[in-house]
Formats: structure tokens, C-alpha cells, sequence
């Protein structure tokens, strides 16, 4: 029986030597039905073309390392299956919406301020010493915010939001949905604190509910419910007396 | 000419270094922190850490039992000194978690939830569902925001420890993004890189678990303690190697063989699947060698089943299990039993340092998996790693911290040299060479498989010898490397040589160490010497670097309190 | 695009910003039908503006008024409505996103509080439907 073989094309740019992006092509025998996007990159970078440069750790999709644009669509690499895209091509590309900092690399920098930016610590008014133990929380307050936890920073959600392709200044899906994560804590007390970076128009307003974000997250955190629910929450804050609690 | 300057440099950003650095600004907040890492914290490979941390928070348990548990689960390889303070500090440091908002699984009352796990005569483990790492990393990292006093150096590789006179003034690193040499000073710095385990070619580890902070300690002249004490986890998956965790085993799983048997009541009768983890491998490599092992396209494994437990446990103490289960298994932990095997996965052995983290070197220390304090001895209890992390991090940042405050300032005399120096190093070495016909991946990929087949879960003196061998040839070929990226810009393959270069001298260390520790003790197990030899080896080894490829190799007592070594059974 | 980004006082380094395609919204499904419900409001807000012009018609007297029978304006108003009930439904089913409310601690599924608001939507549509048919005779 012919060994399997399968095409996969990658997007190479050099800021040295290249002005734009460009696809090169790989042919690589897919060799076992467990074979992920990822394996294929690995394999292409030991055996064929060592330049190729790409962010992957876990390769169990719990690190955020390894988010590409696979056949147009934001992946997690290492959960992307080689065998439901042959016999047909794969191209990689990096995420979309991100700077390019070479072949598939994309810079983060602007999502890390935005992750910094709204706060993600629990914020108390008096801290309770650690003599006195846990605070205590329920399995149903944990159930509260569980959700708007699981996020692991892959970005595929920003890569997903048109709205934060046309504008960057989008605070986006996973920051909001970490807000909302600690919102929701019901040890937390910082609501207030960080309304003015989430009730801002680059916030929760600037979303129109695409919900690609939703669709793409690998990890079922559903920031677009997130930023929905925060809208509701911010406005209800507005309008009621005394809503402006903590 | 001027240089980054910080009181504490923090290398690798994982629970430890986290933790550190955190500790660090606590104890005095007037200090400048330095965080260097090679990849972004959040990727750090804490975050895929499973089961829980242990510690004793329940009035029925108590620190001598969990004392006791960790020393005998070492096999009595442990300095009981060091296991003693570890159990009183980690009942304070996993209340701290919670205070800084980690999301621990509740019992009824609100109270943090505790699991029953591997070696533990008590439930003590607590636990964020089953992703305890992944939490645990996430609420560190977050909370270390919070501080404008830790500055962070994201995607920046290491690649040498600068040492004057007996003194670490700092380090270089690449600044991954644009291939600028830097050289960071700090009065002291703290190694929290990791564990080593792509050494191994079937290791639960992630891809830049290579040993680096372990390899620069080593070349800085600090020795490598008990380095042939490597953890192979009983609950792999086959092919990928991707973590199951021990606490499927605590919520009640079962393993069984082929003929559906729970082989471990003929290893380990009373405590069954919650024996320790070496005594679980080797009795499943056991079985594998009688032929009782399931069959399949990537070799033998066993079942864990927990269809017994029923969906509604699962999905809420085991969710994690069920994707993993899903996504590349393609079964239902619900319905069908998942496959599974030993697998690499933790090194008790690192950098040789004390209760405070600090290493022979001043101004150096070390902290988490890529140190020895003394913790783990020669086989470490499930749970009490993540515990370790925070314990032995806090304990190093306060430390350093209060050591800096004494500390001359780094004069930047000699640091412009020795920046030259590396740069060169590197350029000529690997930038800018022009011959030899090695691949990476070649190379890389045969000390995986060398290191699997030689010093696995079952070692003998000939096949150590022979992989000695091997990694001397390997050694010669690394020699004639090339590699193909001359790119400034992002080269992973030059960060790809340079870790194959750390994790040839992790490997060396490793097998010297193994093939000169001729007992069997913890997760050291040799098939020529199979009884555990306290007259001889109840030591620690510790390896240090020479001009050949093998370490110069010395003893030292193990520190006993009060518990006498006894013959390990469960 | 390119831009030239700071990581040092030393060393530059360029990264490339590919620009967003005019066409981004026809690459996928999901788009396609987000632009389209976004783009409702276009059809919503003519058909409004008919109805304003008609309102001033009318005001010039009952006598002489009738409204427009003409195919055109029938067709329009068919299109204007498909638009309408598009709007109309992807408006309501985000009411189980957005709204998250416990029942004596039990968080109400989101099925029912969006089958509750299609209830709200077409009891309101009978109510407004009856006044005016009523007022029309």
C-alpha cells in the first residue's frame, strides 16, 4: 500500500529579507491517523526545512501556545486532525488580526496589555488575614463563573472578531470574558474598579455581537455571552440608584 | 555601557518562578524584579498540571503523617528536615491561592475540598476540578500583574549564568523577537526553569520542558543532585504521552490487564491504585514483560476504568479527563476504559540546593522541579509538587530577597566582556557556521529513543553502558550540527540547538548518575541490583561537570530526623 | 503593512500587519448572515420612512386618504418584513445569552427564557395586530 501523503502550505516571512509574507509548500507523508496539524509542522522542521518557525509547548490544548489559521479558520494546532482535511491541502497561516513577527509567529503584545488592563486579580476592600482560612464559596458560586475560567490565552477569538480586525483598539472577547470571570467571583470585589476600562467604548460597546468569537474558543468559555451579559450589567449599574456597588 | 538591572532575577515564569518573584516584592517592596522567560508565563508547563496539591488542612490529618507519607513514599531518600518545614508551609501557601482568587473545589460548606491520592494515607490533596495546574499557574500569573515592581521579559532564552569569583551576577539571553544579545544583571537570580523530560521520547512534558535551568547551573559549577531519580507517571496515554491524571485513580478508578484483572493486589494489596507512582510503573512493565498487557499500534498498555463512577462524578471531578478522553482517543471515559501506560514525567533530581533554594554559588538559587531541595528523595508523591512549587518559591524569593539587601551591586565591568564573549560563542557556533551535515530532529529524536530503551522504568549496567555510548556519540555529531535558520528574527531553531545542547548534558548526567547508583531505590530500579542498599547509598549523588562527558560523581548523607528508614511496603 | 516596532533602544523590529479584505464578511457563513442581520436595519429604516411619508399623506385630510395597494409598495413591504422577522429573531434568541437569572438558586435554562420572550413577541404582535385591524374598521 502507497504511503499517504499530504500538502501543507505555510505562510514564511522574514523581516530581514522579506517586504511581504509569502506560502511555501511542504509534501510530508501522513503517517498515522493521529497525526495533528502540529505533528505536521514538527515533522516539516526536523526533517525538511529547519527554518520554519512557529509557538507550539503542550500539544494537548491547554497552554494557548499553538493558535494558527488553519484553511481559514483560527485552531489550535495540536487539536487540528490531519485526517479530516486529506486528501485535501492544508494551509497555515498565522492568527489573523495580529502583526506578523515572523512565518507564523504573531506578536501578543497588545493582547497581554489588554489582559493587564482590566484588572484580573480579586480585589477586596479588607483583605482577610491568612490565619482566618478560606473565604468560604460554594460549589454553585464556582459554578457562577466557572465558565469565564477556562480561558487559556490562545487568541483564537480575537482572530475570529471582525471587529477587532478593523480595530485594534477592541478591548476583546477574552479580556472581557476574564472581567466578567472575576466579576462573578464572589470574593471578588473590584466591579467598580474596572467598569472604566469595560463600560468604555472600546469595551463591552464596541462588540455588536458577531459571536465568531464563541464559535472558534477552543475551550467552550463563550466570551461573546460574556460581553453580552456584561452590557446588560454595566447598564443596569447605570440606571439603578445605588447600582454602582462593588 | 548599560545594562538591565534588577536585585532579583527571576528565570522561568511557571508556579515556582511565579511565586518568587511574588514573594519577593512582598517581603520587600521596594525591590526590582526581573522575570525572564522563554516563553510566555501562561504557557509555562505548570499549566497542564492535573491532580492537586497536598497539604494538611484537615483536623484529622496532621504535618508527622504527611511527613511520614513523603519520606516513605521517597524511599527514605528524602532530608527529613526539609519534608518537615515543606508540610507546615503548605497548608499556609494553598490558603494564599485561594485568598488570590484560585477557584479550589468546595465541599458543602464552602470549605476547600480534599481528594485522596497516590501514597497518601489521607485525603489531603485539594484540587481546582482537574485542571489544578492550569488554575493554579492562571491565578499566579494574573495576581503578579497586580505588582509594578516585576518587570518581565517574555520570549527571552537564556543561555548562560554569568559567575565571577564564586558569584552569579546575572545572565545573557536572546531576546527571541529581535536576536539581540542581552546581558541582565541582578544581585541574585533564581532558576525556576523546570523539569527535563524531552530528554525522553514518551514524556507527558511539553516541548520546552528541555532541563535549561538545570544545564546552566551545572556549567556554572553547582552539582546535579540525584539526577538518576526519574519519575515515570503510571497513566499515560499511548502515542502522545498526554497526561491522566493520578486523581482518575483517587476518585476510585481501576486498572486492570488483559484478562481483566486489577493486577495491582499481587504489588501493591493495600493500597492498590493508590500505591506511589514507581511501584504502580514497575508493576505494569511487569505485567507488560508476562505478556498481560493490551496490545496496540503504539505498544502495550493497560486499562483505567472509571466507568463505575458514573457520568455525574465524572463531569464534575474529572471533565478535563473526559476532553482529553474525546479529543485524541476518540472514547468516552463514561462508557469505554481508557488506555494507558507509564510514561515520563517529573525529575526529583536538579540543581543542588538547600531549604532556603540557595545553590553553592552566591547570589544563585533555585526553586521548583528544576531544583533538589530534598523534598521528593527517590520517588515523589503525586500532588505534592504543585505544593512545592509555592512552598519552595516563597521560601527562595524571601530569601533572596533578604540576601539582596546585604549584596554589593554588579559592577557592569566584567559583564561587557563576558556579553561579547557568549555572543560569539553562539554566532560562530551555530549563526553563522558554515559546515557540518547534522540535523536537529535526528539528533534530538535518537537520545529520545536511547534514553527511553536505557535508563526507562527498568535499568541494567549494560544498557546504561551502552547508552553512555550513545550519548557520547551523539555528543561527536552534535560536533558537526548545522543548522539551517540565520534569521535574527524569532529563530526557534537556534533556541531548538542550544535546548538539544542542555538536554545532551541533562542525558549525561542522568545516566552517569544511574549507572553508579547500584541499588534499586524509588523510582530507580535496577534489574542487577533490585534490593534497595541503605549501608552503601542511603546518599544523595551529586554530579558535577567535567572537561569529559562524564560527571565527577560525590556523595552526600541523606539528613534524617525522625523517621529510621524501614523496608517500603504499601 | 508594515510597522516598525520598538523592543529596545537598540534593535527594531518590523512586523507585518496584512490589512483586513473589504471582502472579509463573504469568507465565511457566520459572517455573511451577521452583515446580513446588521444590514436589516437599512430595509427597517426605508420601510419606516414610507410609512412616515404616508402618515403626512394621510394627515391631509381622512377623506381623501387611502393607503398605497400598488404591487411595488406590496413587494417592498414583504421584503421589508422577511428583514423584519430576521432582525427580529436573532434579536430574541440572544435574550438567552444575555439574560442569566436564578430561580431559588437554580440558574433558569436559557431555552426557556428565550421561548418566554418569542411568547412576549407574538402575544405583543396579536395585541398590536387586534388594535389596529380593530381601528381599521
Amino acid at each position: 500500500m502507497a504511503e499517504k501523503r499530504i500538502t501543507v502550505r505555510a505562510t514564511r516571512f522574514d523581516p530581514a529579507k522579506d517586504s511581504e509574507p509569502r506560502l511555501q509548500s511542504y509534501d510530508i507523508p501522513f503517517s498515522d491517523d493521529s497525526m495533528v496539524v502540529l505533528d505536521a509542522l514538527n515533522y516539516i522542521k526536523s526533517h525538511v526545512d529547519g527554518s520554519l518557525s512557529y509557538r507550539w509547548s503542550c500539544r494537548m490544548g491547554i497552554c494557548g501556545s499553538c493558535g494558527m489559521t488553519v484553511n481559514g479558520t483560527p485552531k489550535l494546532t495540536c487539536s487540528a486532525f490531519l485526517r479530516d482535511y486529506w486528501p485535501g491541502s492544508i494551509t497555515i497561516t498565522p492568527l489573523n488580526n495580529f502583526p506578523i513577527v515572523r512565518d507564523l509567529v504573531v506578536d501578543m503584545e497588545d493582547f497581554m496589555e489588554k489582559l493587564k488592563s482590566i484588572k484580573p486579580w480579586i480585589i477586596r476592600k479588607q483583605e482577610m488575614p491568612l490565619g482566618a482560612g478560606e473565604h468560604r464559596q460554594t460549589m454553585e458560586q464556582i459554578d457562577d463563573f466557572r465558565q469565564f475560567s477556562q480561558c487559556i490565552n490562545c487568541m483564537l477569538c480575537y482572530a475570529a472578531c471582525p471587529v477587532y480586525g478593523l480595530d485594534n483598539e477592541f478591548l476583546g472577547p477574552a479580556a472581557i470574558a476574564l472581567a466578567r470571570r472575576y466579576n462573578l467571583d464572589s470574593r471578588d470585589q473590584g466591579t467598580k474598579e474596572r467598569l472604566p476600562v469595560i463600560a468604555h467604548s472600546d469595551g463591552v460597546w464596541e462588540c455588536s455581537f458577531v459571536g465568531e468569537c464563541s464559535v472558534v474558543c477552543p475551550k467552550g468559555v463563550d466570551p461573546a455571552k460574556a460581553i453580552q451579559q456584561t452590557k446588560l450589567d454595566t447598564s443596569v449599574r447605570f440606571i439603578l440608584p445605588y447600582g454602582n456597588r462593588e | 555601557m548599560d545594562f538591565e538591572s534588577y536585585d532579583v532575577l527571576v528565570v522561568g515564569g511557571g508556579l515556582a518562578g511565579i511565586r518568587a518573584a511574588i514573594a519577593v516584592v512582598e517581603t520587600n517592596p521596594s525591590l526590582k524584579v526581573g522575570m525572564v522567560s522563554k516563553v510566555y508565563p501562561m504557557r509555562s508547563h505548570t499549566v497542564s498540571a492535573e491532580g492537586g496539591a497536598a497539604a494538611v488542612l484537615r483536623p484529622e490529618d496532621s504535618y508527622e503523617t504527611h511527613a511520614y507519607d513523603t519520606i516513605k513514599g521517597s524511599d527514605y531518600l528524602a532530608d527529613q528536615d526539609v519534608v518537615e518545614a515543606f508540610v507546615r508551609e503548605a497548608p499556609i501557601e494553598v490558603i494564599q491561592m485561594e485568598h488570590w482568587g484560585c477557584p479550589w473545589s468546595r465541599d458543602p460548606d464552602g470549605k476547600i475540598s480534599v481528594r485522596p491520592f497516590g501514597g497518601m494515607t489521607t485525603w489531603r490533596t485539594c484540587f481546582a476540578a482537574d485542571k489544578s495546574g492550569f488554575h493554579m499557574l492562571h491565578t499566579v500569573f494574573q495576581t503578579s500583574l497586580k505588582y509594578p515592581q516585576i518587570h518581565r521579559h517574555d520570549e527571552a532564552f537564556v543561555t548562560k549564568l554569568l559567575v565571577e569569583d564564586g558569584r552569579c551576577l546575572g545572565v545573557v539571553a536572546i531576546d527571541m523577537r529581535s536576536g539581540r544579545f542581552d546581558a541582565i544583571t541582578a544581585k541574585a537570580v533564581i532558576l525556576a526553569t523546570g523539569g527535563m523530560g524531552r530528554v525522553y521520547a514518551f514524556t507527558t512534558n511539553g516541548n520546552i520542558c528541555t532541563g535549561d535551568g538545570m544545564a546552566l547551573a551545572y556549567r556554572a559549577g553547582v552539582g546535579l543532585k540525584d539526577m538518576e531519580m526519574v519519575q515515570f507517571h503510571p497513566t499515560g496515554l499511548p502515542f502522545t504521552g498526554i497526561l491522566i491524571t493520578e486523581a482518575v485513580r483517587g476518585e476510585g478508578g481501576y486498572l486492570t490487564n488483559k484478562d481483566g484483572e486489577r493486577f495491582l493486589k499481587r504489588y501493591v494489596p493495600n493500597k492498590m491504585e493508590l500505591g506511589p507512582r514507581d511501584i504502580i510503573s514497575r508493576a505494569m512493565i511487569t505485567e507488560f514483560e508476562a505478556g498481560r498487557g493490551f496490545e496496540g499500534p503504539h505498544g502495550k498498555y493497560m486499562h483505567l476504568d472509571v466507568r463505575h463512577l458514573g457520568e455525574a462524578v465524572i463531569d464534575r471531578k474529572l471533565p478535563f479527563m473526559r476532553e482529553l478522553g474525546r479529543e485524541f482517543v476518540g472514547i468516552d471515559i463514561v462508557h469505554d476504559p481508557i488506555p494507558v501506560r507509564p510514561v515520563m514525567h517529573y525529575m526529583m533530581g536538579g540543581v543542588d540546593a538547600n531549604i532556603s533554594g540557595a545553590t553553592p554559588v552566591s547570589g544563585l538559587y533555585a526553586a521548583g522541579e528544576c531544583a533538589n531541595v530534598g523534598l521528593n528523595g527517590g520517588n515523589r508523591l503525586g500532588s505534592n509538587s504543585l505544593s512545592e512549587c509555592l512552598v519552595f518559591g516563597a521560601a527562595t524569593g524571601r530569601a533572596a530577597a533578604e540576601y539582596v539587601s546585604s549584596a554589593k551591586a554588579v559592577s557592569a565591568n566584567p559583564i561587557e566582556g563576558m556579553l561579547k564573549d557568549e555572543t560569539k560563542r553562539i554566532e560562530m557556533d551555530y549563526l553563522e557556521k558554515k559546515s557540518g551535515e547534522e540535523r536537529i530532529g535526528a539528533i534530538r529524536e535518537d537520545m529520545q529513543l536511547s534514553m527511553d530503551a536505557g535508563a526507562g522504568v527498568f535499568r541494567t549496567r549494560e544498557g546504561l553502558e551502552e547508552l553512555t555510548k550513545q550519548l557520547g556519540k551523539l555528543r561527536d555529531r552534535f560536533g558537526r550540527i548545522k543548522i539551517e535558520d540565520s534569521s535574527r528574527t524569532f529563530n526557534t531553531e537556534l533556541m531548538s540547538v542550544l535546548e538539544l545542547d542542555y538536554m545532551l548534558e541533562v542525558a549525561e548526567v542522568i545516566t552517569y548518575s544511574a549507572l553508579a547508583r547500584e541499588e534499586s531505590r524509588g523510582a530507580h530500579a535496577r534489574r542487577d541490583f533490585p534490593e534497595r542498599d541503605d549501608e552503601k547509598f542511603l546518599k544523595h549523588t551529586v554530579a558535577f561537570r567535567t572537561d569529559e562527558i562524564s560527571p565527577r560523581l560525590e556523595y552526600r548523607d541523606v539528613r534524617i530526623t525522625n523517621f529510621k528508614p524501614q523496608a517500603r511496603a504499601y | 503593512m508594515s510597522a516598525e516596532t520598538e523592543t529596545s533602544s537598540r534593535v527594531a523590529t518590523r512586523t507585518y500587519k496584512p490589512a483586513m479584505p473589504a471582502g472579509w464578511w463573504l469568507r465565511k457563513g457566520h459572517y455573511f448572515w451577521y452583515m446580513v442581520r446588521e444590514f436589516t436595519a437599512l430595509p427597517l429604516a426605508l420601510w419606516l420612512l414610507w410609512l412616515l411619508y404616508e402618515i403626512q399623506r394621510a394627515g391631509r385630510g381622512p377623506s381623501g386618504y387611502y393607503p398605497p395597494s400598488s404591487t411595488p409598495f406590496v413587494v417592498f413591504s414583504v421584503i421589508c418584513l422577511l428583514f423584519a422577522l430576521y432582525h427580529s429573531i436573532t434579536f430574541l434568541r440572544l435574550a438567552g445569552v444575555i439574560l442569566h437569572f436564578k430561580v431559588m438558586d437554580k440558574p433558569v435554562p436559557s431555552g426557556l427564557v428565550v421561548a418566554s420572550q418569542f411568547g412576549a413577541w407574538l402575544v405583543a404582535s396579536i395585541v398590536i395586530g387586534a388594535v389596529l385591524i380593530g381601528f381599521g374598521r
